[in-house]
This record gives C-alpha cells, structure tokens and sequence, in this order.
C-alpha cells in the first residue's frame, strides 16, 4: 500500500502496516476477482473498502482475513506470511488475533446470543461461566441487553449484528474484519451498529476493514481505498 | 392433459437448472424405490403361491403356510426401515426445494400446481426405481417359478404403480406448509410439538388391539388359507412401536439436550446440545429406525439361542423337520435383520449429510471465523451420539427383556452374551455411518458460501 | 429558508433580544449557516413594521443597551401558517456539479478526475460530519442535522457514481448536440 500511506499523514504518526497485501490477484472459475490489489491496513485505523459490486471487495476481505490464499500475491501480518500458513495456524489466528462480521449467518441460529459471543472464549479454553459472563458485559457495551437469552432467529436483524460485532470483538481482536455489515439493515439500525462498532474499535485500538457499498457508511473510517476491476485504483484513495 | 405435460416440463427444468445434490436426491430416492418395490414385490409373489406348492428353495422353509405367513411379514418389515431411508432422501434439499417451489407459489402458481410439481418430482423418481425393481423381479419370478398365478401380476401390477404413487403423495404432503404461505418458512421460530409421534403411537395401538384378537383366532382357524391378520398385526405393532420409539427417542434427545446446554464446558458439545434442544424431532425421526432395529437385533439373538438351544435338547426323531430346515429360517431371519441395520445406517448416514448441506453457510461463517474443523466435526458427531446413547441402552434393554420372555416361556432362560454386543455394535456403527459425513463438513464450507444470501 | 419564521418561532418561547437569537439559532441548527448578526437586526426590524413583532422592552445590565423583542398575536397565527405549509419539492435543483461536468466535457477537459476530486472532497466532508455526529455527548439536533448533510451528499456521491460509469456515452452525446 503505498499509494494511501501518503495520503494519511493526517492520521497521526505514520504507523507501519499491520496488515499488508501486495499485488493479489484471485479467480472464482473463470472470473477474475482480484487484479493486482495492494493494500495497508494500520494498526486501529478504520479503513473503507468500497467499490461497485463485483468489483472483488469481499475477495479482497477474504484474502487479508486469511480466509481464501490468493492465487498470487503476498498478504503479511506481524512478519508472518499468510499464504504460506497452514489451515490450523490460519484458523488460529483467525480465532486469536482477527474478528469476522459478515451480513449474516455467522452467529450459530441454535445458541443463544450469549452463548453465541461466548463461543470464541469457549473455543480459547476459557471456562463456561466466565465466557458467559464476558460475553454478558460486551453485549451490554453494544446495546444489546435483556436479549442474551434469545436466538438470532428471534432478534432483530440489528440486534443480532450488534451481537455479531460482540463476538467478533470478544476476544480482543487486532483487526477486525466486517463484509457489508449493515447490508440487510434499515438507515437507523446501521447508524446504530456502525457507531457501535466505531467506538469500540476506536477504543480498544482495533483496525477495522469495512467492506461496503454505502458511502454514509463508509464516512465511519478514517480514509477509504476504492476498488475497481479488482486492483486499487490510484486516484481514488482517499483520506 | 396439458396442464400435466406443462406441469411435467416445469418439473424438468427446475430439475434440470438445480445442482448436483438434487440428483443425489433422485438417485437415492429411485434406489429406496426400489428396495422398497423388491420387497413388496417378493411378498406378494410369496403370498400369491398356491397352498399346497412346494417350493424346492431354503430347505423347504416356504413350502409351509405358517412359515411363509412368517416370511412375508419379515419381507413387509423390511419395508419399514426402507420407508425411514426414503423419508430421509426426501429431505436432502428440502431446504433449496422448499424455497423454490415457495418461489413459484409467490410468482402465481396454484396450490394444487405446486402439489402436482412437488409430487411429479418424487414420484417419477420412484417410478424409475419401481420401474427397475419391477423388471428384475419379474425376470427372476420366470426363472424360478415355473407357474407365476393371475394372482402374481396383478400384485405385481398394483405394488409397481402403489410405490410411486405413495411417494408421490408423501411429496405433496411434504410440502403442505409451502403450498400453505407462498413466503415459507422464513424465520425458524416455531417449535415443532412432537405430537404427530404420539398420535401415530396411539393410533398404531389403537388398530393393533382391534387385529390382534382377529389374528389369535384365525391363526388357528387358517389352515390352508394365507392369513394375512398375522402379517397386519406385526406390521401394526411395528407402526406403534416405532412411533412409541420416535417419542421416545425425540423426549431422551431434548431431555439431554436441555440437561447438556446448560452443562457444557466446551464448544462442540455446547453446540450439539443446543441443536438438540432446539429440534429434538430431527434426529428422533433418523434414530428411530435405528432403535427398532436394535431391539429387533437383540430380541433376535435371544430367541436363536433359546430356538437352538431347544432343538439341540431335542432328540433328532422328535424334530418336525432337519435341524437345517430351522436354522435355515434362523439365519434368513438374521439376515433381514442385518440388511435392515444396512439401509437404517444409509438413512443415518444421509441425514448428516442433509444437515451439514442444509448448515453449509452458517458452517462456512463459523470456519471463516476460526472456528476449527475439528470442532465443527466433533459437533456433528456429538449430535448422533449424545440422544443415541440413552436410547439405544433403553432400546437394548427392550430387546432383551423380550428375548428374556421368550426364553423363559420356551427353554431353560440362558441368554446368549451375544445379544448384549448389539446395542454397542449399533452405536458404533452409527457414529461410523455419521462420521462418513465429515469429509462433507469440509467440502462443504467454501469461502464461496459466505458470499450468498 | 425564511429567516422570519424562524426567527419567529424562536420568540415564540419568550421575549428575547438579537444577541440571544442569533445564538440559539446557531445552536438549533448546527449544519445551517450561521446568522449575521446585521441580518438579524433587519430581519426584526421588518417583523416589527408588518405587526408580526414588537418591542418588549430595552435594558442594559450595565453593558451596552439592548432591545428585548416579543411575537404579537398576528405573529404566532403566521407562524403556525408557516410551520404548517408543505415545503415545495425543489422543484429546480442547482447542480453545480452537473454543470461543471458537462463544461469540462465541452472545453475537452478531463471530466472524470473532476468527478474523482469532487467525489473525495464529498467523501472528506461526510467523514468530518460522522465524526460530529458519534463524537461522545452529541445531542440529537446536532446528529439529525448532520443526517440531513449527510443525506444530501451521499445522493449527490451516488449520482456522481453513476455518472462517472456513464461519461463515454455523455460525453458523445454532448459532443454531438
């Protein structure tokens, strides 16, 4: 990324990347999501993917997550490269050190919220209660009360994201990584979710990549990288 | 007529533009058909053969009216573990199916339109199995049977036309909450209550007490004539049973559960127990084959040994028939057991993997999320084998009180260790059949799921 | 807008003089321009002369003398008429961006790093108006006017979006008119 580091000498002292992808390119078949993308994601800065459908935002956002490898290209996190990883050590740091939220499906319908935000810390070996008892204070901090004993089917669509931004940030993310949040929400359950996730992430120092299509949304980070055709277009990163 | 060859195209061509699971489902489906007609079709040849006939195979076994009566009911139980098995390939893509045909009731088809699809779609399925069924066993009837009676091909007639037709009816009525609110279920919010298990039960007793007597009495009367109360009242006390065991099985599945939500200390079975807790019905309908079978096994093994034990006491004169004449219908026994245990397993085997489809989003979600495979996995089995357990120990328990009853009423009351390995070895092979679906669990969760609605 | 009404219906809550309008105008409406003080004067001055305002008083609390204004009877029926009045849907919109696209078209110049450069300056504006909005202790006339903003500049950032998609074919069009 260095067409943005330029660009954000306002943002502080410029910190070197956490998170860095270089010329990543990646096909679903025969269909080209990724061209050459670039990218730097700083430690607790909140950063705008946006771009016009298909133009492999949510590629892009995979790719750093360690979620897919790309098919070229290089994606570097704390000295580690994450194509190289192996899928236990991904999936551990996927677990450890990054956050997912996606539009929807990633809270399991069959666990209540609680036990859903708590699943991480059960996963880190915490124990039951104490898990439950963090995941209770994180809901609370996100608005989300008087509902931890509720499945997602029976929440509303912002009151199961706000408990999806629970636990993605549960367990003391370095980034997290949010694809379309807001996508199936109304302009107020956004605004709320979206400050929600602000003022956490802004808080506790975590990076946020938000992946989205609309601009009032993307006005919540700190500076914003355009993608088209799948590479970062040059003019159009702004801070 | 038109309406049908339009219904018949739409059916096509939503077949044709769907993946590839719809044609497991086909497949599967034409493959239970057909065990389903092979059966039915090799009752109704038994039971259509002339009193009096001797039949040259299984040591004469058929020969015998009683013992033919004996067959024909073990063929037709045969078909209760093959309906489970059909009943689960139903349900691959239900999901998928539902939304569809949701779908076209919400771009102004008629209920009756989507029941005809939904119905055509299973029952051509079962049509090409029935169909297939129905040719080899014709073949093979010819060449065994020199004189097949009028009475043959019409139940051969009527069971090659009955299979699909019932399947078709069992593909509308699978879908009655779709052709009910074009929108489907959209928000899974509604609790299933389990009733329809307990007024099977109570209606399969019901029908048993009215036969059961009718059956005592004509037993003896019979004579020459096939008594066909025999075979209703087995297949009557099946039906109750079964449902009594679904209860059963569904009542154990949310008691453990609840008892495991609340108890969990770890991930996985926190997961499994919450999905039970959620819908204890699911697995219930899957295990309930398996229980029957369980207890079916282990009474087995208890009348064989009480059985043999009392022929080997006999003196070889007193013997109605050569010792291999009963050991013969021992092992035919065994065996249809086996086959039942055989096709219960593939039903278990296909609804893990139908969930696992059905999830494959919210997996791919957790994976992305860094929960590890082996959670997931652990999870999935989990959820076959923590309900499994107390049901199959109550299910072996039945088994061997009724092989206990029989042995004291018949010979000196040992018991073959043997009967007790059942439930153990069902277990397992339960959870082996379930654990075929992991390499499913990580096929299945694709990054490319998350992309979708 | 009407700096009349509003005016107005700040003395609607009491007699009040310049000074205190000008500065809860301000407060009420962040996102707004801020009242010149000489136009609030002329503005009250008219009220006066059409009967919509009077003089409530002059003081001077040992500083300079200020004059204290009240609404009359006539003026709160105005405003009530006003407040009630639907606003007409703009009926012409002045798009300066539009203009200057379709300019630049004319004059051969390069239209989209235009509509790029205008698309960040929008985009910095809706950032800083967030930021107002979420910062810690916003009160809701602050957040619900820069909504307002931020509505506005986001329809013209999407209208930007798919003009920008669609310069090749303008841009022939234009030419050839």
């Amino acid at each position: 990324m260095t067409h943005g580091d330029t660009a954000t000498a306002t943002h502080g002292t410029a910190a070197p990347p956490l998170l860095t992808a270089r010329d990543l390119v990646k096909a679903h078949g025969r269909t080209e999501a990724l061209r050459g993308a670039s990218l730097g994601l700083r430690a607790g800065e909140i950063l705008a993917v946006t771009g016009a459908s298909g133009s492999g935002k949510s590629t892009l956002l995979h790719c750093l997550a360690g979620i897919v490898r790309p098919d070229a290209g290089s994606v570097t996190y704390g000295g580690l490269r994450l194509e190289e990883l192996p899928e236990k050590r991904l999936s551990e740091l996927r677990r450890t050190d990054f956050g997912v939220v996606f539009q929807f499906g990633q809270l399991i319908p069959e666990l209540t919220a609680v036990d859903n935000v708590a699943l991480p810390l059960l996963l880190a070996g915490t124990t039951r209660a104490e898990a439950r008892a963090r995941a209770g204070e994180w809901l609370e901090r996100f608005g989300v009360r008087g509902q931890e004993e509720l499945r997602p089917g029976e929440m509303s669509g912002g009151q199961a994201q706000r408990a999806a931004l629970a636990r993605a940030l549960v367990t003391g993310p370095k980034a997290v990584f949010a694809d379309e949040p807001t996508g199936a929400l109304d302009s107020l359950a956004t605004e709320q979710v979206m400050t929600a996730l602000a003022h956490t992430a802004r808080e506790s120092g975590t990076a946020v990549l938000l992946v989205t299509h609309d601009a009032q949304v993307a006005a919540y980070a700190d500076r914003e990288v355009r993608l088209r055709d799948g590479a970062v277009s040059p003019l159009e990163v702004t801070a | 007529m038109t309406t049908l060859t339009s219904d018949i195209r739409l059916a096509r061509q939503l077949v044709h533009g769907s993946d590839r699971r719809e044609w497991w489902r086909i497949a599967l489906t034409a493959a239970g058909a057909a065990a389903a007609t092979g059966f039915a079709l090799a009752a109704v040849t038994l039971a259509s053969v002339p009193s009096g006939y001797t039949v040259s195979h299984f040591h004469g076994l058929l020969t015998g009216a009683g013992t033919r009566g004996g067959v024909i009911s073990g063929l037709l139980l045969l078909l209760v573990p093959v309906l489970a098995f059909l009943g689960q390939c139903t349900r691959i893509g239900a999901v998928h199916r539902d939304r569809r045909l949701a779908g076209l009731r919400l771009a102004g088809a008629t209920p009756w339109q989507v029941r005809r699809i939904a119905a055509l779609e299973t029952g051509l399925a079962c049509l090409l199995g029935s169909a297939v069924a129905t040719v080899f066993s014709a073949l093979s009837v010819l060449r065994l049977w020199s004189g097949p009676t009028a009475a043959t091909w019409v139940g051969f007639a009527l069971v090659a036309v009955g299979v699909p037709a019932l399947g078709a009816v069992a593909g509308a009525v699978a879908l009655r909450r779709v052709v009910a609110s074009p929108l489907g279920r959209v928000r899974r919010t509604v609790r299933r209550s389990g009733r329809g298990p307990g007024l099977l039960f109570l209606s399969g007793l019901t029908v048993l007490v009215a036969v059961a007597p009718l059956a005592m009495n004509r037993g003896h009367v019979a004579g020459n004539r096939f008594d066909w109360h025999t075979p209703l009242t087995v297949f009557c006390l099946v039906v109750a049973l079964g449902a009594g065991v679904v209860w059963l099985a569904g009542a154990t599945a949310r008691f453990t559960g609840r008892l495991l939500a609340e108890r969990a200390r770890t991930a996985a079975p926190l997961i499994a127990a919450e999905r039970l807790r959620d819908d204890p019905w699911a697995p219930a309908r899957t295990h309930a084959a398996v229980l029957l079978v369980t207890v079916a096994g282990t009474a087995f093994l208890c009348i064989r040994h009480a059985l043999l034990t009392d022929l080997h006491a006999m003196a070889p004169d007193h013997r109605a028939a050569d010792l291999a004449y009963y050991t013969t219908g021992l092992d035919l026994t065994g065996a249809a057991v086996l086959v039942a245990l055989a096709i219960t397993l593939s039903g278990l085997a296909v609804g893990t993997a139908e969930s696992l489809a059905t999830r494959r989003r919210t997996l791919a979600a957790q994976v992305a999320a860094g929960v590890p495979h082996t959670v997931l996995g652990r999870a999935l089995l989990l959820e076959t084998a923590l309900p499994l357990a107390p049901a199959l120990l109550l299910a072996g328990a039945g088994g061997m009180a009724i092989g206990t009853w029989y042995a004291t009423l018949t010979s000196d009351g040992s018991l073959p260790w043997t009967a007790l390995l059942v439930a153990p070895a069902v277990y397992a092979s339960c959870l082996l059949a379930a654990a075929t679906a992991l390499p499913l669990l990580r096929r299945s969760v694709r990054p490319g799921e998350l992309r979708y609605a | 807008m009407s700096t009349r009404h509003i005016l107005l219906g700040l003395l609607a809550s009491g007699p009040s003089h310049g000074y205190d309008l000008k500065r809860r105008h301000d407060e009420r409406f962040p996102q707004a321009r801020p009242l010149a003080y000489g136009q609030v004067y002329t503005t009250l001055q008219r009220l006066v002369r059409d009967g919509l305002a009077e003089v409530d008083g002059t003081a001077s609390d040992g500083g300079p003398e200020r004059t204290a204004y009240r609404a009359t009877d006539e003026g709160a029926r105005e405003l009530e008429r006003w407040a009630g009045e639907i606003a007409p849907p703009a009926p012409f919109v002045t798009n300066e961006i539009f203009a200057k696209v379709v300019v630049s078209i004319l004059t051969g110049g390069d239209a989209g790093a235009y509509l790029l450069a205008q698309r960040a300056a929008h985009m910095g504006r809706m950032r800083e108006l967030t930021a107002l909005k979420t910062a810690p202790g916003a009160d809701l006339t602050t957040v619900l006017s820069a909504d307002y903003a931020l509505s506005h500049l986001d329809a013209d950032l999407r209208w930007m979006t798919t003009t920008a998609a669609r310069l090749t074919t303008l841009t022939t069009e234009v030419r050839t008119a």
